[in-house]
C-alpha cells in the first residue's frame, strides 16, 4: 500500500524529554489520529514532519520522498494547521492568504474565498482580531486552498465550537474520499477520533504504545473489571494500567480474546474499550512507571 | 527567492515606513548640523546599519512567525538569503534617501560631491556590512531579546567608558583604549589615501564580511528549533 507518510526510528532529544524511536506509517487516503496525554510528544512529531525542529535521528518520508532531501517538494504537497497559528497579526485575512499563496503552484484563490465564506471568516478582518477558533479556521482554509495531499493538524479542534468541530470532522472525512488526500491530526479530544480516524497512534512519554487501524485497536483492547485475585499470578502480564478501587480492580488488556479465555466463569466483566479509557489507563501507567523510575 | 522577498516586503512595510519617518527627521537634522561628508557618512551608515537590520531581522522573532515561514515550501537557506537581500535593499534605499535629502534640502551643509565619492561610499558599505554581519547571526541565534541586550550592553559599556574616563583619566583605562581603537579605525578608514589598493582592500573586506555573515547565519538558521 502506498504511504503518504512514514517515519522510521524518529528521535528527538530535548533537555528533560526524548521522543524515542517513533515509527509509523499512514497509507494514502486515510486519517490517522495521534493521541496521548499532554507532553507525550504529539506536537513534536508534527514539527518534525514539517522540519520545523531538527530530528536527532531517524527518517521521515512523505509521499515516498525523504522530507529533508526533497523539502520543497514535500512541503508544497503538505498543508498544516499548527497549535499556535503564527500569522502576522496586523495583516488582514485576505492579506495573510496573499502572502502565502505564491508559495503554492496549486493555490486556488476562488476556493480559498469560498472556504472563508463557508467558515464565516471575514476577509477584511485583521488576523489579531480573530479568536483562536477563527485563526484555526483561517489556517485550515489556507491548508485546503492549495489542494494539499497530506494535511497535518495539531490540536485542530481545540478552541472550536461544537458545531464547527463536527463540520470540520465531516470535512476531513470528505477530503480523503478521493483516495489521494491523507490526514494526520493530533488531539486529546478522543471522541473526535472515534468519529473519523482510520488509524490510531498512541504516544506516551515520547514513545509509541501502538500504531494500528482503529478497528483493530478497538477489537483487541478491552477494559476488564473484577476482584483483585483475577489480576494476580499468571494473569498479571495480561493487564496494564491497573486501577484499584473500593469495589475491585479495573485494568486494560491488549488481548481481549485471551482475557475472555483465561477469565471465563470467574466473574470478570470485559467491555470494549473507548479511546478516552485507553489514554487514561495507559497515561496513568506511564506516569506511575516514571515515578517508580525516579524512586 | 522572489516570493520570499515579496513576503519580507509585505511583512516589514509598516515597520520600514515608521523608520523612514524617524530617519527623515534625524537625517534632516544631521544635514543641517554636519558639514563634513566623512562624519555624515559614518553617522548615517551606523544609524542605517543598526536600525534597518534590527527592524527586519528582529520582526520575525517578535511575531513568532518563523514557524510559518519554515513550514512553507522553501529551504531555510533561501529564507536567510531573502532576509539578507531584503535588508541590504532597504539599507541601500536608506542611504540613497540620505543622499536625496542632501540634494533637495536647502539648508544642507554637507557637500553632495563629497558624500558621493567612491571612498565614502565604500566606507559606508563596509560599516553597514560590519553591523549587519553582527546583527543577522546574533538575532537568529539569540532572538530579538538577545540583540536588544547586546545593543543596550554596548551603550552601557559606552557610558561606563565615559564614567571611567572621568574618574581614572585616560591612562590604563582599557575601555577607553578600546573605544579609542574603534574611533581610530574609523578615522583611518576615512583618511587613508584613496589608492586603488585601498579601494580593493575595502571592497574585498565588504565581500568577505558579507559572505561570512551569510555562511554563519545559514548554519545557525538551519539548526534553529522553532
Amino acid at each position: 500500500m502506498e504511504c503518504a507518510l512514514e517515519t522510521n526510528g524518529l528521535r528527538k532529544e530535548y533537555p528533560g524529554f526524548t521522543l524515542r524511536d517513533v515509527s509509523f506509517a499512514l497509507p494514502c487516503g486515510h486519517i490517522m489520529g495521534l493521541i496521548g496525554p499532554n507532553g507525550a510528544g504529539k506536537t513534536t512529531i508534527i514539527k518534525l514532519l514539517l522540519n520545523v525542529v531538527r530530528r536527532t535521528a531517524g527518517e521521515v518520508r512523505l509521499f515516498g520522498l525523504d522530507s529533508l532531501a526533497h523539502e520543497e517538494e514535500v512541503k508544497s504537497r503538505t498543508g498544516f494547521v499548527l497549535d499556535e497559528t503564527p500569522f502576522y497579526g496586523y495583516l488582514r485575512v485576505a492579506g495573510a492568504a496573499a502572502v502565502i499563496a505564491p508559495f503554492y503552484r496549486t493555490w486556488d484563490q476562488s476556493w480559498f474565498e469560498a472556504l472563508c465564506r463557508e467558515f464565516e471568516l471575514p476577509l477584511k478582518k485583521r488576523v489579531n482580531a480573530l479568536s483562536r477558533g477563527m485563526k484555526m479556521k483561517l489556517a485550515l482554509a489556507v491548508a485546503l486552498a492549495h489542494g494539499a495531499e497530506l494535511i497535518l493538524l495539531d490540536e485542530p479542534t481545540s478552541g472550536l465550537d461544537p458545531v464547527f468541530r463536527r463540520e470540520l470532522l465531516e470535512r476531513l472525512s470528505g477530503l480523503i474520499q478521493d483516495g489521494r488526500t491523507s490526514v494526520l491530526f493530533s488531539t486529546h479530544i478522543t471522541s473526535d477520533l472515534e468519529r473519523v480516524a482510520d488509524y490510531l497512534t498512541l504516544l506516551r512519554e515520547g514513545e509509541i504504545v501502538f500504531s494500528a487501524p482503529r478497528e483493530e485497536v478497538l477489537e483487541k483492547w478491552a477494559v476488564v473489571k473484577g476482584g483483585p485475585e483475577l489480576f494476580e499470578g499468571g494473569n498479571a502480564g495480561l493487564f496494564r494500567g491497573l486501577v484499584r478501587g473500593p469495589y475491585g480492580v479495573t485494568a486494560l488488556t491488549p488481548d481481549m480474546e485471551e482475557a475472555r479465555r483465561r477469565l471465563a466463569g470467574r466473574g470478570a466483566v470485559i467491555e470494549r474499550v473507548r479511546l478516552d479509557e485507553l489514554v487514561f489507563f495507559l497515561g496513568r501507567e506511564g506516569r506511575r512507571e516514571k515515578e517508580a523510575g525516579r524512586e | 527567492m522572489l516570493k520570499l522577498l515579496r513576503l519580507e516586503y509585505l511583512f516589514n512595510l509598516r515597520q520600514l515606513l515608521i523608520i523612514w519617518a524617524i530617519f527623515s527627521f534625524y537625517f534632516a537634522w544631521a544635514i543641517y548640523r554636519l558639514d563634513s561628508p566623512g562624519v555624515f557618512i559614518v553617522t548615517t551608515s551606523l544609524m542605517v546599519g543598526l536600525g534597518i537590520p534590527f527592524a527586519i531581522v528582529g520582526r520575525e522573532d517578535k511575531f513568532k512567525t518563523a514557524a510559518l515561514v519554515c513550514s512553507l515550501p522553501v529551504r531555510r537557506s533561501t529564507v536567510v538569503l531573502s532576509k539578507f537581500a531584503a535588508t541590504w535593499a532597504a539599507m541601500l534605499l536608506g542611504m540613497g534617501y540620505t543622499v536625496f535629502l542632501i540634494g533637495v534640502l536647502p539648508f544642507s551643509k554637507v557637500p553632495l560631491g563629497g558624500v558621493l565619492s567612491l571612498k565614502n561610499l565604500l566606507v559606508s558599505l563596509f560599516l553597514m556590512s560590519l553591523l549587519f554581519a553582527v546583527i543577522l547571526p546574533f538575532t537568529i541565534r539569540f532572538g530579538i531579546t538577545g540583540i536588544i541586550i547586546l545593543l543596550v550592553g554596548i551603550q552601557l559599556l559606552g557610558i561606563l567608558a565615559l564614567f571611567l574616563a572621568q574618574m581614572l583619566g585616560g591612562a590604563g583605562n582599557p575601555l577607553r583604549t578600546f573605544f579609542m581603537a574603534v574611533e581610530g579605525g574609523i578615522r583611518s578608514l576615512l583618511h587613508h589615501p584613496a589608492t586603488p589598493g585601498y579601494f580593493l582592500a575595502l571592497a574585498g573586506g565588504i565581500v568577505a564580511v558579507n559572505l561570512l555573515a551569510i555562511f554563519v547565519s545559514r548554519a545557525l538558521y538551519a539548526r534553529r528549533e522553532l
